[in-house]
């Protein structure tokens, strides 16, 4: 399945478990605060994910893609504000955020767009093609 | 000012028991990842099946509020499990890496309520922390 392929089937599945349009599930909008999805939606387009692609991706998945390895002490200070090892770790996984935010850990998944779904996906199926 | 020696955390969450019985219908085989296997056979002997999962699923979401962890991490679904005692009360049983962020943060108990009507099921939790301890969550 090309990447083109992979992006395509995100999309139809953030659409089949939303309810939204195509062009509401544009690759720049995200999942949490512009579609919506709550943790079940998170679910339902996950299970939809791996029935069209065969790449199985758990809830908690998200999460570990976003914080890419880096413990948490790490990846935040004491306030819960991303350090700046994390910050350059989500520049290649969440290209998208503004350098200069202070962000929470806690909170950076509600920036999670469609494309950096697709991007997780995409990079699942590669790896597991490799494999 | 030092922290009192007892804390107590909250978490409410509600569900659509409609959306959790499309996930249901759409995604049976999958359901295992969400909800233990006592948990569906419990589900599966009510009437309402839905309405229980529903409340599981509001349950889960709730004790993870109140625990204080989100979708982080090496989480599952199935480490909070929804068990009822010989009177029929709802309790949790932890498990995986859901315990041991609740045993890190000194959770010493969970107390739980659910609650589902008018197609929506509810569910609150409190946590009861003291200090951190070594207390084994899962059974």
């Amino acid at each position: 399945m090309s990447t083109t392929d992979v992006h395509k089937a995100v999309q139809e599945a953030v659409v089949g478990a939303l309810g939204v349009s195509e062009d509401e599930a544009s690759p720049d909008a995200t999942l949490m605060d512009d579609l919506g999805a709550e943790s079940i939606d998170l679910l339902d387009i996950l299970f939809r994910i791996e029935r069209s692609t065969g790449v199985k991706i758990a809830a908690s998945d998200l999460g570990d893609y976003i914080q890419g390895g880096i413990p948490d002490d790490r990846f935040s200070d004491d306030n819960g504000i991303i350090s700046a090892e994390g910050l350059e770790h989500l520049k290649t996984v969440m290209p998208q955020l503004d350098e200069g935010a202070s962000l929470e850990a806690e909170h950076v998944i509600q920036h999670f767009t469609v494309q950096n779904l697709g991007d997780m996906v995409a990079q699942r199926a590669a790896a597991g093609a490799g494999a | 000012m030092p922290e009192p020696d007892l804390r107590i955390r909250v978490g409410v969450d509600i569900v659509g028991v409609e959306r959790i019985a499309r996930l249901a219908s759409e995604h049976l085989a999958r359901l295992d990842t969400v909800f233990t296997a006592a948990e569906l056979e419990y589900c599966s002997r009510k009437r309402r099946r839905d309405d229980h999962l529903a409340a599981r699923f509001a349950a889960k979401e709730a004790v993870l509020k109140a625990v204080g962890t989100g979708l982080r991490k090496r989480m599952q679904w199935t480490d909070v499990e929804v068990v009822r005692d010989a009177s029929g009360r709802p309790g949790v049983r932890l498990h995986g890496e859901v315990a041991a962020i609740a045993r890190r943060k000194g959770v010493a108990r969970i107390e739980l309520s659910l609650s589902h009507s008018a197609g929506l099921a509810m569910a609150g939790a409190i946590a009861i922390c003291s200090e951190p301890s070594d207390r084994e969550w899962a059974a």
